[in-house]
């Protein structure tokens, strides 16, 4: 039992090693997370500043551009994870090779990474930028990684159900709305109650589930979706 | 002693209208080898797909059983050992970190794949993208051999190799059924070769 856990543990750090390896060579995630992220903060900055907003306002919309920033930088990256396995032809030797669930843990793993350092360099100079006040930091940090979380999760999730389709960039956007939409919604709650400095109530629990419920799924449809 | 066979009976797969396998048998047995002919667009690849469980017949019956015990298509398509045209690798790693990578997915120690390449003779730091189509070729028989499979199923084993590399291929097919291993084989026309115990012609 310990030793086929290990192993399987020995799997997923085999692939999410793997992932960040290709990715320091190519930099294709990275570059094009990071373009996007920044054009559209710079953007949002521009338009809005911190002057052309009202406090109330802020509390009010910020929260809402800071998630829909994160959600459109993940959009144009992540779906690559899985897509790009089918397009080189190496998903073959993954299936071949891999344990299904071992290969979905590892490219959670590696596009959670890629997602906390996006939020982690991202929100810091969104607030900088928007002179926005945050009542309650402690909370406006587990808004992020949770809500963080579940977005890498659903996106995983999508990303291997488009990998074999044909319109790939069509497909995601159609299943990542049910799948992505209670989370914003969530996410964006959190975030204003932390930016507000009121107490989390029901929305960080719901949010704590939603991330548990997305990665049983995953785990569950992956084998199927991505074998015959 | 435990036996190891693979048998399919009444084999069909259809693409949208197009009939490509329909009703196709065969077995093989340890020691021997199972030769698959026919033309472009016969079902080759289409077989041996379906016997690697990359793909899920329309219909018939696929047994194989390791040691005596049968092996479902999920357990059979990681037991199995693959040569394909349409296998390739990661182009941003080196040979050996790819074949580093796919030994810790296989569960066998990285040095397995070290011997491997050794024997194929393929440059360990040379970048998978950059190799030649015979180079890629050694790497897709050291990718099959790398977890030492039963079965071994190869679609046109030897294209795209000079004459080292086809000796090479040869040599390890022939240690493959000779230390009890089975291998089903796809090619165009018959292979020259000792341990072909059954032929199966696919198209006529």
């Amino acid at each position: 039992m310990w030793r086929d856990t290990s192993n399987w543990a020995g799997e997923m750090a085999a692939v999410f090693a793997k992932e960040w390896r290709c990715e320091f060579r190519t930099r294709y995630a990275l570059n094009t997370l990071a373009l996007f992220a920044f054009t559209t903060l710079v953007v949002v900055s521009v338009s809005l500043g911190p002057l052309g907003i009202s406090f109330t306002q802020g509390t009010a919309v910020l929260p809402v551009l800071l998630w829909l920033i994160l959600l459109f930088s993940v959009a144009a990256g992540l779906p690559r994870s899985f897509v790009q396995e089918e397009e080189t032809q190496t998903s073959i030797a993954l299936r071949l090779a891999a344990t299904p669930s071992a290969l979905f843990c590892g490219k959670l793993l590696y596009n959670l990474t890629l997602v906390m350092a996006l939020a982690a360099l991202i929100t810091p100079v969104f607030i900088a930028m928007m002179s926005l006040t945050v009542g309650s930091p402690g909370l406006l940090i587990a808004g992020l990684a949770a809500g963080g979380y579940g977005l890498a999760a659903g996106s995983t999730l999508v990303a291997a159900m488009i990998a074999q389709a044909r319109s790939k960039g069509t497909l995601f956007a159609v299943l990542s709305f049910p799948v992505l939409l209670p989370l914003l919604l969530l996410s964006v709650e959190l975030t204003r109650n932390a930016v507000g400095g009121d107490p989390a109530g029901p929305v960080l629990p719901q949010l704590l589930l939603y991330d548990a419920s997305v990665t049983i799924a995953g785990l569950m449809l992956f084998p199927v979706v991505w074998n015959p | 002693m435990l036996s190891t066979h693979l048998r399919f009976e009444n084999l069909r797969r259809r693409f949208g209208r197009l009939s490509v396998l329909e009703g196709v048998t065969g077995a093989a047995s340890p020691g021997e080898l199972l030769l698959v002919t026919g033309p472009n667009g016969s079902g080759k690849s289409t077989l041996l797909r379906c016997l690697a469980g990359l793909l899920a017949p329309d219909g018939g019956t696929i047994e194989y059983q390791e040691n005596g015990a049968p092996l479902d298509p999920a357990e059979r398509r990681r037991r199995v050992g693959v040569v394909a045209p349409d296998l390739s690798f990661y182009a941003e790693l080196t040979v050996r970190e790819n074949l580093e990578f796919f030994a810790r997915l296989r569960r066998v120690p990285p040095e397995r794949g070290l011997a491997i390449l050794d024997r194929t003779g393929l440059p360990l730091e040379r970048f998978a993208g950059t190799l030649s189509s015979g180079m890629r070729q050694r790497l897709r028989w050291a990718f099959a051999l790398l977890h030492q499979p039963r079965l071994l199923l190869l679609d046109e084993p030897f294209q795209n190799f000079d004459s080292s590399g086809e000796r090479t291929a040869r040599d390890l097919l022939a240690e493959h059924l000779a230390g009890g291993g089975l291998a089903v084989t796809a090619n165009p026309s018959p292979l020259d070769f000792d341990h072909v115990a059954g032929h199966l012609e696919l198209g006529r």
